[in-house]
This record gives structure tokens, C-alpha cells and sequence, in this order.
């Protein structure tokens, strides 16, 4: 019994390291925190709109998809609507964004009818495919942007911009 | 295009495409019984000058607008406004506005007066759709002022 006996020498030096452990672990923690936050952060799932149209509605004909989103310049709030031609290519879904790899007009499908299944820019007769990629010998310099698809309630989700896949 | 740095900058490296000038000519009025009619015509104006520019960035440039209240109406010349743009290499040079002022000059032939449509009680869809059908009305003058030359 009494060689168990806890000495005050003993009981101090737990005691302090106990006590120090926890300080120590009180600076390091938020250190730590800090320095993984990156790794921690969630990926917001903002980056997905949610757009008014239902995917089984969707045909193979292209359809222009309304969306918008609020955008934050430094102080100044501002509703953006933004669009995207979107058509089902087999059981994919292909969302292209209108904007003209020229000079950034909006592209319309069958806007010229003498070309009735490509897009059609007014501006300059810039002409694409029905994938997005460019015609050849006209105007613009590349294709169609394409926009992240996803699906939530029946509903289309349009993401991020992305180089065509297609081309 | 609008009137911005990085917009001019790709103005004067591609100016054999951008050839239109759009010019808002607003007017302000702020006596207590005009003003907010006033304001709801400057809305709708300023909203389909913005969206005929992102519908033809590519091809025209929407200055800020030309803003005047009734005393300074007169100073606004459109005819000089012009001159100095077509020395700027603007082929096509279209007024909008939503002032019937404008349309009583002989001989102004630019100015394109619409009616002022209130957006402001109108939700998103139904404004959208607004100025969609406003801006097919237009497309019209540019497109045959466009293959004209």
C-alpha cells in the first residue's frame, strides 16, 4: 500500500503536465485548423442553377433554357439571366452556352434558315453545329462552351462552363 | 460592347466588326408628377439597351445614355452626337428612346422611339419575355441597315 502512495513531487508533475498538454493543445488546434482549412471547406453546391425546365420534356431539338443567378461586383448586386441551348444527344443531355466564340454575341438555333439545324449568330454569320463545334470558314475561332448538367427533382441543374467535348 | 476599358480596348482591335453605335437618349424628369413615370420609362429604356447588347456585343456598342431634363432638351443635338461617332468609324448609328420629343424632328430618321412598357410590377419570367418581344420589334431596323451595305 504505502509503495503506491502518490508523492507530491509525482502529483505535481502530472498535474503539470496535464495542464500544460491542454494549453499546448489549445494554441495548436486553431493552428492546425487554419492550416487545413482548404481541405475542409465544402464545395458549395451553389455552383449548381436551378433552371424551370423539366429534363423529360427535354427532345433532341435544342431548347433555350432561362436561368439566373445573383451576381456580387465589389458592392453592387445585380440579377444576371443567362441562357443555354440545351438538346438530349441519345440519353445525355447537352447544355451549350450561347455565347459566340467571336466577339460574345448570342447564338440562336436555326436562326438562318437557310442553315435550319445549326446555330446561327446574327452579328457576323458565325455558324455551329448542332454539338457546338464551329463551321469552318466562317468567323468564329472555336466552339460552343458546354455548361455542367445535373438533375434535381425532375428539374435541370446547369453548372460550370467548360471546353466543348465535342470538338 | 458598353462604354467600359476592357470593352474599348476589343473595340479598337476588332473595329471591322463593330460597326453600330446604340445611343440612349434619356429624359429626366422630377417634378412630383412625372418623376415616377419618369423613372419607370429610364428602367425599361436602360434594361433593352442592355439586352440588345448582350444579344449583338459582338457587333454594336451601347454608349451610357444621353441624359437630359426639359430644359437641357434642346441642347442635345442627335446630328452632332452622330458626326462624331462616324468619325469614330461607327457605320450605323441608331438613337433609342422612350421621349416622343424625338420623334416630332423632321428628318431624324435614327431615333427609335419605343413605347415605355412599366417592368418594375412584373416578375422576372414575364420581364424577360417583355423584352424579348421588344427586341424582335428592333432587330429588324439593324438587320436591314446591316445587309443595306
Amino acid at each position: 500500500m504505502s509503495n503506491n502512495r502518490v508523492t507530491r513531487r509525482q502529483f505535481l508533475t502530472y498535474t503539470i503536465t496535464g495542464v500544460g498538454g491542454f494549453m499546448a493543445a489549445g494554441m495548436l488546434m486553431p493552428m492546425v485548423r487554419f492550416a487545413i482549412d482548404p481541405v475542409l471547406q465544402t464545395k458549395a453546391e451553389g455552383d449548381f442553377v436551378l433552371t424551370g425546365q423539366r429534363v423529360d420534356e427535354l427532345t433532341e431539338a435544342p431548347v433555350k433554357v432561362d436561368f439566373s443567378y445573383e451576381q456580387v461586383d465589389a458592392w453592387y448586386k445585380s440579377e444576371v439571366t443567362d441562357a443555354a441551348w440545351v438538346y438530349k444527344n441519345g440519353d445525355e443531355i447537352v447544355a451549350l452556352s450561347p455565347v459566340c466564340k467571336h466577339l460574345g454575341c448570342t447564338v440562336n438555333w436555326a436562326g438562318d434558315s437557310a442553315y435550319p439545324d445549326q446555330f446561327y449568330c446574327a452579328c457576323h454569320g458565325g455558324r455551329y453545329e448542332k454539338t457546338g463545334v464551329n463551321v469552318p470558314n466562317t468567323p468564329p475561332t472555336g466552339p460552343l462552351d458546354q455548361y455542367e448538367v445535373s438533375e434535381k427533382d425532375g428539374y435541370l441543374m446547369l453548372g460550370k462552363k467548360f471546353a466543348n467535348s465535342f470538338a | 460592347m458598353f462604354f467600359n476599358v476592357k470593352d474599348i480596348e476589343q473595340f479598337q482591335s476588332q473595329k471591322q466588326f463593330i460597326d453600330t453605335a446604340i445611343v440612349p437618349l434619356l429624359s429626366l424628369e422630377f417634378a412630383d408628377d412625372r418623376s415616377r413615370q419618369s423613372s419607370s420609362a429610364a428602367e425599361f429604356l436602360m434594361s433593352l439597351t442592355a439586352f440588345i447588347e448582350q444579344q449583338f456585343k459582338g457587333r454594336l456598342l451601347v454608349t451610357p445614355p444621353f441624359s437630359y431634363t426639359p430644359a437641357l432638351k434642346d441642347a442635345i443635338r442627335p446630328e452632332a452626337i452622330k458626326d462624331e461617332l462616324q468619325s469614330a468609324g461607327f457605320k450605323h448609328i441608331f438613337f433609342m428612346t422612350c421621349d416622343h420629343h424625338w420623334t416630332t424632328i423632321e428628318g431624324e430618321r435614327d431615333v427609335i422611339w419605343m413605347p415605355a412598357i412599366p417592368l418594375e410590377s412584373m416578375d422576372k419570367a414575364v420581364k424577360q419575355r417583355i423584352l424579348e418581344d421588344q427586341l424582335k420589334q428592333v432587330i429588324p431596323t439593324f438587320t436591314s441597315a446591316w445587309t443595306s451595305v
